[in-house]
């Protein structure tokens, strides 16, 4: 009996002394341990159609974790996809891609250069890959340009020197080949051109947008040229509160962005139109109607493009003009 | 008829005891006096000379703990105390300070209850509220004991392994006659730290606990604390809450031949950190079996004890050090032509005030693997498990034995799953005169530590594996020469060499980095002098010490120190 006591208090303590599989702070392998690539980078779809919800993820075992970057940039549009993550390998869990951009502009149907770099390591690795198209985002566009103007909205611009508000088709669209380019020198007003975008060219008086201000957002891609330091883009919303089918200045709201790029190239505008402004000249100021933001009362955006009248010359481009809801453009 | 129960004021702890049975004086004095002298001398191991550094120190001061004792009627105590300090050199009174070093006052409540407000000392069990012994300390020799009393009195350290709290606690007891015999119950409540009324709450350790003695052959209870922040007392969201909760049994057999007793404390802890998403919630557990069995006759004894901390086991009230190692000595701080810092010492271990933490801290404090990498934060130290052994006993009169055996692993590994093992092996012995009778007999104590401590782990291919020793020895030797006046002397050493990945821990404890350490050195202390004893509560002591340290990886620490300690004690 006696015997059976001690093997069974034996049998106990050598259960009740094991170690935790799992273990506290960074592995001392990936601190310590030399890197070494177990599996190369593979691609587990390489012509892949991302209007099709395709999705392509990358591949890659490491001998030990580290910080590792993949590196996606479509050879026709310059677009660049970034990937980071600290792990041991590359799957479908940290390095999948649904077809979003991290650089602007957005990709399109186009052979892709793939490379996967590590931060603590000199190792390059390099694939390719084949896009049969880009990436289709959920929302109400306004427009990308690439039928053109679209018809229904009205412009105006200034007579003003060098004034060039173009449909533009090259290869330095965000998205597609074409954008619009609004530019010229107009030496006594800030404004130098506008358009004007109607909800009735999309079929209804008012957008047909989700009522809920936090689940509306609007996006823009906006285009500053390096040698351009004075352009100012003013975006509004006016809102038909009695919903009778105008505008009226007085008594309805009208609330704004006003947007002063400062990074060269195309950047991405992102706006909730929770955070909407009533601006005027632009400050803050009291609302003019009920002041309460109704993105399904919007019935037409602006876009306005400024520039001191005294700083000469300037330009810029905007491009996929879209509302998106509950979350901004992931493009 | 016989009542079921009385309900009786208890009195466990000795110290302050107030008893029915004397007639106390309304008012006496208590305290203690202290002159203190040390001088330095530093040689340094160099090919080119030290001219910078001063190699001689001399620093030193007188004391006087002057305490009041009033006991305004009998159920009542008020003991306020001052310090009145003069540092050697002090002129005119510059080197004079005046502090208030205790201040409490204490009752007792309809004969039921028992209360002390103001400066309290308490502890629970090991896991919940315990302070524990700094390092070495438990081996050193007596010579060498003097400075690290006079450092452990300072700090209040020298009280039974209790912490010194400002707040308050309460005392109760029910006795019954069925059943049970008696349940004792325990509250306090303490201010572990003061708000800025800005961005640092207030923090309080408080808790209690109930042991009910079922028999002498039996007995239970259930301690339970927090370490929280309170909500509201600055800006700051962040709060922190750490509960601990114990469960303790024990059990006891005596008969002519044999005394045994078996001990078991389990419990849990959990740390949160409220309002704050970067703390993640940490809760661990602790268990501990402990047999010991004793021959009634000869005292001989075994002691064998399973333990279990987890790593996510989180204690302020047990795992907080004496020692703040974040600091640097004060005596000699920075050594050679190119003035670096002095490591901490064994000799600073011994004397160095300011590196003596009075404050329970939430988080796990550094130490130092080189003195002790296997208990560094005493019996509630996380991440081990393993078998503890303990045998002792009396050879013949006189001369005592005691041999411990630590097999320790980490319940869970440091950046590899595989736990390190740690291995102690320690003996004392101890030899004295003092049980002869003979009344001419002069006092002579001999003894003899030692301690070795091994820590490993293996390596791969791609970092190295851990193999860290530390041997710890000490000799000690009390003579009486003529009545009263001993010659003391005594000897520690330590010896350390190895390697080990030591973990950096962030705020919330949690493990983000490891450094290496490697270490490959001895200090040793050599002490020798006289004491006298007026009394048993007053003594003067004259001893010199030398001090040689010698780190192969650490430039300055290659050094003497030559030290002459003149101490003179008194408590009234």
């Amino acid at each position: 009996m006696i015997k059976k006591i001690f093997f069974v208090a034996l049998f106990g303590i050598a259960v009740g002394c094991s170690v935790d599989e799992e273990f506290e702070g960074p592995s001392l392998n990936d601190l310590y341990g030399s890197f070494m690539i177990i599996t190369p980078l593979d691609i587990t779809d390489r012509n892949v159609d991302f209007a099709e919800g395709e999705l392509t993820s990358f591949t890659a075992v490491f001998s030990k974790q580290v910080d590792w970057k993949v590196r996606i940039k479509g050879l026709s549009s310059g677009a660049v996809k970034e990937m980071t993550g600290f792990s041991n390998s590359l799957n479908s869990d940290n390095a999948q891609w649904n077809g979003t951009t991290t650089f602007l502009p957005m990709f399109r149907a186009e052979e892709c250069a793939v490379e996967l770099t590590f931060l603590s390591e000199p190792d390059t690795l390099r694939d390719t890959l084949s896009l049969s198209s880009g990436r289709v985002n959920e929302g109400l566009l306004l427009s990308d340009f690439e039928s053109g103007f679209p018809s229904g909205w009205t412009t105006f611009v200034q007579s003003g020197a060098n004034m060039s508000f173009v449909v533009q088709t090259n290869n330095n669209a965000a998205q597609g080949t074409r954008y619009y380019d609004m530019g010229g020198t107009v030496n006594w007003d800030w404004l130098k051109g506008l358009f004007e975008i109607p909800a009735t060219v999309y079929g209804s008086p008012r957008f047909d947008l989700n009522p809920n201000p936090e689940q509306v957002f609007f996006n823009a891609m906006l285009y500053k040229p390096a040698a351009i330091d004075n352009a100012l883009v003013l975006f509004q919303f006016r809102e038909d509160d009695n919903q009778d089918g105008v505008y009226s200045s007085s008594s309805e709201d009208m609330y704004s962005i006003q947007v002063d790029p400062s990074v060269n190239g195309w950047t991405l505008l992102n706006a909730k139109y929770a955070d909407l402004q009533t601006l005027i000249n632009g400050a803050p100021a009291p609302a003019i109607g009920n002041g309460i933001r109704e993105p399904h009362k919007c019935m037409r955006v602006s876009v306005l493009f400024l520039a001191a009248p005294t700083s000469g010359y300037t330009q810029g481009y905007i491009d996929y003009l879209i509302f998106t809801e509950n979350g901004p453009l992931q493009p | 008829m016989k009542k079921w129960y009385n309900i009786i004021l208890l009195l466990w702890l000795l110290p302050n005891v107030y008893s029915a049975q004397t007639t106390p004086k309304k008012f006496s004095f208590t305290g203690a006096a202290r002159g203190y002298f040390l001088g330095d001398q530093l040689n340094q191991d160099l090919s080119l000379e030290d001219s910078i550094t001063v190699p001689r120190l001399n620093s030193g001061h007188v004391m006087a703990d002057l305490g009041l004792n009033i006991r305004p009627n009998k159920n009542m105590e008020i003991q306020g105390m001052v310090r009145v300090r003069n540092d050697y050199g002090g002129f005119w009174g510059s080197g004079v300070t005046f502090d208030i070093r205790q201040m409490y006052v204490k009752g007792v409540i309809g004969g039921v209850v028992r209360y002390q407000l103001g400066d309290i000392n308490y502890r629970l069990t090991k896991y919940t509220f315990w302070n524990n012994d700094q390092e070495l300390f438990d081996l050193a020799p007596t010579a060498l004991k003097q400075q690290w009393d006079v450092v452990n009195y300072d700090h209040f350290h020298d009280l039974q392994n209790s912490w010194r709290q400002q707040g308050g606690a309460a005392e109760w007891g029910l006795i019954f006659s069925k059943a049970v015999e008696e349940i004792q119950f325990r509250a306090f409540g303490t201010r572990v730290r003061a708000s800025n009324n800005s961005s640092i709450n207030d923090r309080v350790f408080t808790g209690g606990t109930a042991q009910v003695v079922q028999s002498k052959y039996f007995a239970a209870g259930i301690s339970y604390v927090n370490f929280l922040d309170i909500e509201g007392t600055s800006r700051n969201n962040t709060l922190l809450r750490n509960p601990v909760v114990s469960m303790n049994a024990s059990a006891n057999y005596a008969s002519t031949d044999w005394i045994i007793r078996a001990e078991a404390e389990w419990g849990r802890s959990s740390t949160r950190f409220l309002n704050n998403e970067e703390a993640k919630d940490r809760d661990g557990t602790f268990s501990e079996l402990g047999i010991r069995i004793q021959r009634a006759k000869t005292g001989w004894f075994l002691h064998g004890l399973v333990k279990r901390v987890e790593s996510a086991f989180n204690s302020p009230g047990a795992q907080t050090r004496r020692l703040n190692l974040n600091g640097q000595p004060a005596s000699f701080q920075r050594i050679g032509n190119e003035q670096e810092l002095r490591p901490f010492s064994m000799l600073d271990l011994m004397r160095e005030s300011s590196m003596y933490n009075m404050q329970l801290q939430p988080y796990l404090m550094n130490f130092s693997p080189r003195y002790d990498n296997i208990t560094p934060f005493g019996a509630a130290t996380p991440n081990r498990q393993g078998i503890i052994v303990t045998a002792g006993g009396e050879v013949i009169p006189g001369l005592s034995v005691e041999l411990a055996q630590y097999m320790l692993t980490e319940t869970r590994g440091e950046g590899t799953a595989e736990g390190r093992d740690f291995v102690r092996s320690q003996a004392k012995v101890k030899w004295s005169n003092l049980h002869e009778k003979r009344s001419k007999g002069r006092r002579i104590i001999l003894e003899g530590n030692i301690r070795r401590d091994q820590t490993s782990r293996p390596g791969t291919e791609f970092y190295r594996g851990v193999d860290l020793e530390t041997t710890v020895g000490a000799i000690g030797l009390e003579l009486e020469v003529i009545e009263k006046l001993d010659v003391i002397a005594g000897w520690q050493w330590v010896e350390y060499r190895g390697f080990d990945f030591t973990a950096v821990r962030n705020e919330y404890a949690e493990i983000f980095n490891f450094s290496e350490y490697s270490v490959n050195g001895k200090e040793s202390m050599t002490a020798a002098g006289l004491r006298y004893r007026f009394s048993d509560k007053a003594f003067l002591s004259a001893q010199m010490n030398f001090f040689h340290t010698d780190d192969e990886n650490v430039l300055t620490a290659h050094y003497q120190i030559q030290q002459f300690m003149l101490l003179y004690q008194i408590n009234f």
